[in-house]
């Protein structure tokens, strides 16, 4: 089981890398332009994210936040003037296949497929030819890492909304991504689901994932180390 | 004859296995399964992609699927005979008032049934199935295995639906197979035949036959949709 840890002690833990010599250029983004019917929804100029970093996205309800993970993690589409992921120049339509196994989106409600959990954690790693030792090997892993390996063989429809969201993290970290977009991971979660999951994304920024977590969670935005973005208008601002 | 008496004899036609009943219900068993084996595959495949793609004349294609569920067999038999007529132009393959142009007349019943019932049951599936497979870095045909499976309930209740339909049709294998005794005779062309003649006993017994298989068919159904009632109950 995973360990309930006090909220202080886990924002101490996240590692501050402002400076670090070790990050560099990630994700660069330039002119991300998004419509809603006659709303400009996104009007964003230019985002870079780095490696080893962590980022929230605030702003207010219908600001976009998901709308542009969506576009990030290549599920939406946008205009996109220019688009640089791992220093290779890219093009944004269709969404590229560098980016698709590098950035990873999880939903604010996640979907478990009607399997069992392991075959929950282990699909995108069987997608990509993993054979069963090493699958197994990895999902166990994963597992323990999320706190859920007691649930191995439970029918993900049983769990509860915490549970499904450490489950949903524990599926996109063992893909080693490059570039997580947890959209609002602690939404409707309280009390020890919330601290549960709150604990394991310091441990996805120290891993050397790079994040970016829209949400309105207080504790999340005051995580130490962590750059913030907030989204009005359209335009993205870096506080 | 009384109706006790036809039905007493329907049973005795059943139970001392009459050669030329059961070849009967061999001949409907084989057609419709063939049948739908060759429709189902097409179907599912163009309901999914009906289901999850956006493309101009799209609704006109859903109206269509739809539509066509409630087309007459017969008016499908006809059209079938004149195309596999002798001067129709699929006559070259000799498949009118044969076993194989009564298989291609139930894949032609079963289509819309399956189209239509497949398009529902993808379409009650939560699209952040698929885009989570996208997310996870699935292909379009991995998308498509896991969005079917998430709608496997719907799936096998809508190749159970196309089973009932085609087995239980008349209109169709009556024009396209001609009610050929020992050839291209089916339970509900032969039905239809003994009936004209008064012979009850053996229509009663392929009645027996088809109220049986609807009901196993029906009793399949419920037990699938105890399952999904009940997984989605949980959620």
């Amino acid at each position: 089981m995973i360990q309930t840890i006090n909220i202080q002690s886990m924002l101490e833990t996240i590692p501050v890398r402002t400076g670090d010599e070790r990050r560099k250029a990630l994700l660069g983004v330039r002119g991300i332009r998004k419509r809603h019917g006659e709303r400009q929804l996104l009007d964003i100029e230019l985002l870079d994210i780095s490696t080893h970093g962590a980022y929230v996205l605030t702003g207010m309800n219908g600001s976009g936040k998901s709308t542009l993970l969506r576009v990030l993690g290549g599920l939406e589409g946008a205009e996109i003037d220019s688009l640089r992921f791992e220093g290779q120049d890219l093009i944004a339509h269709p969404y590229p296949r560098a980016m698709r196994a590098g950035i990873v989106y999880v939903h604010q409600h996640p979907i478990l497929f009607s399997t069992s959990v392991a075959h929950n954690i282990g699909y995108g790693l069987a997608l990509r030819g993993v054979k069963d030792e090493a699958l197994a090997r990895e999902v166990e892993a994963a597992m323990a890492w999320a706190g859920v390996g007691h649930l191995r063989d439970s029918d993900p429809a049983m769990l509860s909304g915490g549970e499904k969201q450490r489950v949903a993290l524990a599926r996109a970290r063992i893909l080693q991504p490059k570039l997580l977009l947890l959209d609002e991971p602690t939404a409707n979660l309280d009390g020890a689901a919330r601290e549960q999951v709150m604990a394991l994304i310091p441990t996805l920024v120290e891993a050397g994932h790079s994040v970016i977590i829209a949400c309105h969670d207080r504790d999340l935005i005051g995580l130490p180390g962590v750059q913030r973005l907030k989204l009005r208008d359209g335009k993205l601002e870096f506080r | 004859m009384s109706l006790l008496d036809a039905t007493l004899r329907a049973f005795a036609l059943l139970f001392t296995g009459d050669a030329d009943l059961w070849y009967i219900i061999w001949v409907s068993l084989k057609t419709t399964v063939i049948g739908l084996l060759l429709a189902a595959p097409p179907a599912v495949l163009l309901g999914y992609l009906v289901a999850m793609h956006r493309f101009r004349g799209r609704r006109i294609a859903i109206w269509l699927a739809q539509a066509a569920l409630s087309l007459p067999t017969v008016l499908i038999g006809l059209l079938l005979y004149l195309l596999l007529s002798r001067r129709g132009p699929l006559g070259d393959l000799q498949w009118l008032f044969a076993q194989p142009g009564i298989v291609f007349g139930q894949c032609v019943v079963a289509l819309p049934v399956l189209v239509a019932f497949t398009l529902a049951a993808v379409q009650a599936v939560d699209p952040r199935h698929a885009e989570t497979a996208l997310a996870l870095g699935a292909r379009r045909r991995h998308v498509m295995a896991r969005v079917l499976h998430e709608a496997r309930f719907g799936v096998m209740a809508a190749v159970l639906s196309g089973f009932g339909r085609v087995i239980s049709e008349v209109g169709c294998a009556l024009m396209v197979g001609g009610n050929i005794e020992g050839q291209t005779r089916t339970i509900t062309t032969a039905i239809a035949l003994e009936t004209s003649k008064g012979e009850f006993a053996q229509g009663i017994a392929l009645g027996i036959v088809l109220v049986t298989i609807a009901l196993a068919m029906n009793g399949v159904l419920m037990l699938l949709q105890g399952d999904a009632h009940a997984v989605r109950s949980r959620e």
